[in-house]
């Protein structure tokens, strides 16, 4: 490849427990805003944008084509439009593709999901299931995490310490982002003793319901500089999937994420990932998932989570300075959050929870119930 | 009688009354007339009511409240699945009259009609006999089968197996190898696995005669045999569930400013600051300017029509489930004081329907009680009509 | 527009029969018969292939994430997979999406998946929930309009205009009867428009039942590769010379008053216009419609073209898109003979491309096809347009 590809600017909502002011179509305009103010960017026919990624979910939104309902919000009226079905951060990888392609050079991305509009985001997830035999037993994405989180710690020995450490690491950060939903600093024993939700999840090892919608503005290295004086650099692209049903899909395997991130590091030439990389944004809907997450990623040795927690690897290794998705974003824009605060990082705009001298960062965004589908993006300056 | 697919349009009617599902009829009150034309067909009158149903073969079609016109091949292959009934209908080859949604509802009321199964015959056995021969198993073997089989349905047959191949012969040799005797049904069953061999012999129902040595081998010469329709025979489970997910739609402010003005009897639309477009509903941001629209204008009440639907086609409507009732029509009107292209759809008064052209004005219906949503408009109807 | 990196070949098709009959398979095996055709077309084995893209619309089946389901028919196991989806056009988006992966030189060889089982659902009203739950979702009946009926009523005359239509409909029904794949071909004939035109059931306004598409079954599965790759494996690739994608606003407020211009026709105009096509019906061999009803099939063929004044109707009354005439249009019977949704925009790209391999079988248009056209249909009125070739070499413009 050639040529390389940019991303020119972002912006989100503060992510929030129950948007409801707004309809999701307010809540996508309210980030695209931003990127046009900060930007200039405009969607001449010849040299602005002409090709839209969006992210929504039918279901999330109870509406047959979800994207069609944000057309005009997100400027697509006699444009391109093409809808990401699986967490956002795929869309990041699609839109490097349109560009590189050649068939574009100014993409925008929008991705956005207001859980708090069904009754239970838990019946949405129901609805993932085969309707034959998953779905009538009941299985939803918080349920299938509990017994992953059970048999991952019969694996590698995680603790409700570590797990605590996790939440607590996350509120602390969350706390300083002013995007984050959860910022409330909890203290371990609060984590460890906070009401089951699932055992062995309890509720603060849970990300909260959440609304929120973010956006980015990609263009080619050519026209990137239109855009911003700051481009970072997508280096680094892979997503992979593993089996359906749970015990096909081995529970506490990082199989998906392995080929995942493989390829993105490849593309990157990553050798060792953790010595590689400034910043660290992973997708944790529920504590266990960070080190669990981490191990594929290798960014410690496999069954070495709860060491690597206990050791600082969260601190040494920037994990999660957002708050990660414990701290609140929903569930089809978790890993584009993750690329957001990536971004924000590499450019030097994270205000109070700023790492020095970012260079590089990895987002990492999970599809699915238990890590069937994960996607691993590389950032740099 | 005539049938089509093995099946007579008798056996399906026949069969109504023991296929009915009272639990699918609950709550209609409807005669289903059907008028089936060409060879075997007939007039047939069923009558649903009070969760019971009363089937007649009767030319007095009268009364019906929806009647099918379809040739007897036609339905029998729609009651069997073999035919797509919307195809049929699309093409002309079923009429119907009254009200459609009621034969939409019928599969409900019946237990899919299954055709009795045919027995397997002792022909069918011997029909493929030598392509179920496993000459794998016959090597260096020579050895002749006699099979004597009685009653109606029987006949004599002998397999000659001799280098690797097997031939079929009518008739019995005085020199075969083994005989069997055995009657039709015994050998019928024997061949499906309904009868084990070792009770046929003890109960003398079957007998070998010749080398029984042999008859040892018998079995492996031969691939076990299937009835030609089992495939069919697996019953398909269509697994039914409505899934439902509680919703709770926000307005946001500008089609919350929209709903919270029908209750006031006034109509709003917003106005594109860069091109002046008006929209109604409002929406938040122009899809030509992409940009905030802030501007909020009473339109209307009265303006003209641009585009009446009439509609034919009953859809469900997905918020209720419930099937809408046909014809009704929806109106697109352009709103006094709006710009042409932001018309107003909504619908327009039963009575209106076929009397009412583009161009004409119209006026909105309120209801009574309104309380912020679509049906706070009841329908558009013609002024001073 | 620069140029394309890189050249995308096809070189593996395979598609399920269309049927409303297919409660012998659930969806993933459903995918995995398309799957596996694509493959046997191709030569290829599924660990050849690097990426999967996988489309249809999640609520007509209420499947939530279906990828992940799927998997075990699609055969993305350990693969990269994308799940993209756009309205009725997702199978031809998905063309779209498999086209910008291997041309990004992202990867060599890609797979597309798309289909639907909407027996499995209500499909008209799936559709009507696509409108907004407060408002339009009241109003809307599916995908169902007579508002094109009427406008070409008022242009060319009643019996004019419903004559063309349903004649376009018999065309379509006999092309349907040429291939085994459709869901339906009624054997109709041409001595049948004024009885169809006056008896076949109204559905809105002048759309009758006739005129509209049918609700299938199936899947299609695509197989595209690089310039290089495809030319290694491939005896005879299929190549993508260019797409474009217009989409329009959430509202349908289209009907009922004059529209500057369809998505149709602005995106044939642009299309055209960078590819250097000044008359598209002279260069084009054959035309894969999305076409949901005869009353748009013949109307788009206008805008499609860029046709002016009754043109369109000439070519119907002339017998000029029938397979044998002089501009082909749907050979394969198009939407209006087999409609599983998110597979059916694709299908029109794959039926194109077998017309240019010349292995469509019997609905093989009987002279040479070089220059494809193909387009699919969804949303509020939104278009794809494709444009396959049979040689690599055509003129790049700026």
């Amino acid at each position: 490849m050639a040529k390389r590809v940019a991303i020119c600017a972002v912006a989100q909502t503060k992510y929030e427990s129950n948007m409801w002011h707004k309809r999701f179509q307010e809540m996508c305009f309210d980030v695209i805003e931003p990127i046009i103010q900060k930007t200039g960017v405009n969607w001449d026919e010849d040299n602005g944008i002409r090709n839209i990624v969006t992210c929504s979910d039918d279901i999330f939104d109870a509406r047959t084509i979800s994207d069609n309902a944000v057309t005009d919000a997100v400027g697509a009226h006699y444009r391109g439009e093409e809808k990401m079905a699986q967490d956002g951060i795929n869309g990041i990888g699609y839109a490097l593709s349109c560009i590189l392609s050649g068939h574009d050079d100014v993409v925008l991305l929008v991705g956005h999901c207001k859980e708090s509009q069904s009754e239970s985001r838990n019946m949405i997830t129901n609805l993932a299931f085969d309707p034959f035999f998953c779905r009538p037993i009941g299985l939803d994405y918080e349920n299938t995490a509990a017994l992953q989180a059970r048999a991952y710690a019969a694996k590698a020995g995680i603790t409700e310490e570590q797990l605590a450490k996790v939440v607590v690491n996350a509120r602390k950060n969350a706390s300083k982002n002013p995007y984050a939903l959860a910022q409330e600093l909890v203290t371990a024993e609060q984590v460890m003793n906070s009401p089951m939700l699932c055992d062995p999840i309890r509720e603060l090892h849970s990300y909260p319901v959440s609304d929120g919608a973010v956006a980015f503005l990609l263009a080619s290295e050519d026209r990137c500089l239109e855009y911003t004086d700051k481009p970072v650099w997508i280096t680094g692209f892979g997503n992979n999937i593993d089996s359906y049903f749970l015990g096909d899909k081995v529970l506490t395997s990082n199989f998906a994420m392995k080929r995942a991130a493989a390829r993105a590091y490849k593309m990157a030439a990553i050798k060792d990932p953790s010595k590689s990389l400034n910043v660290v944004e992973i997708t944790d809907r529920y504590a266990y998932q960070l080190p669990l997450w981490a191990e594929g990623l290798g960014l410690c040795d496999e069954n070495a989570g709860g060491r690597w927690i206990d050791e600082g690897g969260l601190e040494k290794m920037n994990v999660n300075l957002s708050g990660g998705m414990l701290a609140g974003n929903p569930l089809m824009i978790g890993g584009m959050s993750r690329a957001a605060e990536a971004v924000l990082q590499l450019r030097g705009e994270a205000e109070g929870r700023q790492v020095a001298d970012a260079k590089r960062a990895l987002a990492h965004g999970t599809t699915g119930p238990v890590g069937q589908h994960q996607a691993v993006l590389i950032l740099e300056i | 009688m005539a049938t089509y697919f093995g099946i007579a349009v008798d056996d399906i009617f026949n069969t109504m009354q023991a296929r009915f599902r009272p639990e699918g009829a609950a709550g209609m009150d409807a005669v289903l007339a059907y008028d089936i034309t060409g060879d075997g067909g007939g007039c047939w009158k069923i009558t649903v009511k009070d969760n019971t149903v009363k089937i007649e073969n009767t030319d007095d079609l009268a009364g019906f409240s929806v009647k099918t016109t379809v040739d007897a091949e036609t339905f029998v292959g729609i009651s069997i699945g073999k035919v797509d009934g919307m195809s049929a209908f699309s093409s002309g080859k079923m009429k119907v009259e009254g009200d459609m949604s009621l034969l939409a509802a019928s599969p409900r009321l019946f237990n899919r009609f299954t055709p009795p199964k045919k027995g397997v015959t002792v022909h069918d056995i011997f029909a493929t006999l030598v392509e179920r021969f496993r000459p794998e198993n016959a090597t260096d073997l020579d050895m002749t089968i006699g099979y004597n089989i009685g009653g109606d349905d029987g006949g004599q047959w002998t397999a000659v197996i001799k280098d690797g191949k097997c031939v079929l012969e009518t008739g019995l040799r005085a020199d075969a190898t083994i005989t069997q005797i055995v009657t039709a049904k015994d050998f019928v069953d024997l061949v499906l696995g309904k009868l084990d061999p070792m009770v046929a012999i003890g109960a003398g129902r079957l007998r070998i005669a010749g080398d029984m040595k042999a008859a040892g081998i018998v079995p492996k010469l031969f691939a076990k045999f299937t009835p030609a329709d089992a495939g069919e025979e697996q019953e398909l489970i269509v697994l039914k569930r409505n899934i439902s997910v509680n919703m709770k739609y926000s307005t946001g402010r500008h089609l919350g400013m929209f709903l919270d003005a029908l209750k006031e009897k006034k109509i709003i639309a917003n106005i594109c600051p860069k091109c002046g477009r008006y929209q109604l509903p409002p929406r938040e941001v122009c899809a030509e300017c992409r940009c905030r629209v802030e501007d909020f204008k009473e339109v209307g009440p009265g303006g003209v029509i641009t585009l009446i639907e009439d509609v034919y086609y009953a859809s469900p409507d997905p918020l209720t489930g419930e099937t809408r009732e046909t014809p009704y029509g929806t109106v697109h009107v352009l709103l006094d004081g709006c710009t042409p292209d932001c018309t107003f759809w909504h619908f327009l008064k039963n009575e209106d329907l076929g009397n009412t052209k583009e161009g004409d004005r119209v006026q909105p219906v309120w209801a009574e009680k309104r309380d912020g949503g679509v049906h706070d408009i009841l329908y558009f109807e013609k002024e001073n009509g | 527009m620069g140029h394309k990196n890189r050249h995308v070949g096809i070189i593996g098709i395979g598609q399920t029969t269309y049927s409303s009959h297919r409660e012998d398979v659930n969806q993933p095996e459903m995918i995995q018969e398309a799957v596996a055709l694509a493959l046997k077309d191709s030569g290829l084995k599924i660990d050849d292939i690097e990426c999967v893209v996988h489309g249809n619309m999640e609520l007509f089946e209420m499947i939530h994430q279906p990828d992940i389901w799927h998997v075990l028919g699609d055969g993305g196991y350990g693969k990269d997979a994308y799940r993209i989806t756009t309205g009725g056009t997702t199978g031809i988006t998905l063309v779209a999406a498999a086209d910008n992966l291997v041309a990004s030189g992202m990867y060599d060889i890609v797979m597309a998946i798309g289909f639907e089982k909407l027996q499995e659902g209500h499909t008209t009203g799936g559709i009507t929930n696509m409108a907004d739950p407060l408002w339009g979702r009241s109003l809307q009946t599916g995908a169902l309009t007579g508002a094109t009926a009427k406008d070409m009523i008022n242009e060319f005359g009643e019996d004019r205009a419903r004559r063309a239509a349903m004649r376009h409909r018999i065309t379509l029904d006999k092309h349907a009867k040429l291939n085994p794949n459709s869901h339906r071909s009624f054997g109709l004939e041409y001595d049948q428009v004024e009885d169809l035109m006056d008896n076949s059931p109204k559905l809105v306004g002048e759309l009758r039942l006739i005129h509209m598409c049918s609700q299938s079954d199936g899947a299609c599965a695509m197989i595209f590769a690089s310039e290089k790759k495809a030319k290694e494996l491939s005896k005879h690739p299929v190549w993508i010379r260019d797409h474009i994608t217009v989409h329009r606003e959430e509202t349908f407020n289209l009907f009922g008053h004059d529209v500057p211009e369809l998505t149709h026709h602005y995106a044939a105009r642009k299309l055209f216009e960078r590819n250097g096509i000044k008359v598209p019906r002279e260069y084009f061999d054959v035309f894969e419609m999305y076409d949901p009803s005869s009353w748009w099939g013949l109307d788009w063929l206008r805008e499609f073209l860029l046709l002016e004044g009754d043109e369109h109707l000439r070519m119907i009354e002339n017998d000029d898109i029938s397979i044998n005439g002089s501009f082909p249009l749907n050979p394969s019977g198009g939407v209006i003979s087999a409609n599983p949704i998110g597979a059916t925009a694709m299908v029109r790209v794959a039926e194109a491309a077998m017309q240019i391999r010349g292995d469509a079988g019997g609905h093989q248009i009987p002279r040479e096809v070089k220059h494809a056209l193909a387009s699919g249909f969804g949303g509020t009125m939104w278009t794809v347009l494709f444009m396959l070739e049979k040689e690599l070499g055509w003129e790049e413009i700026d």
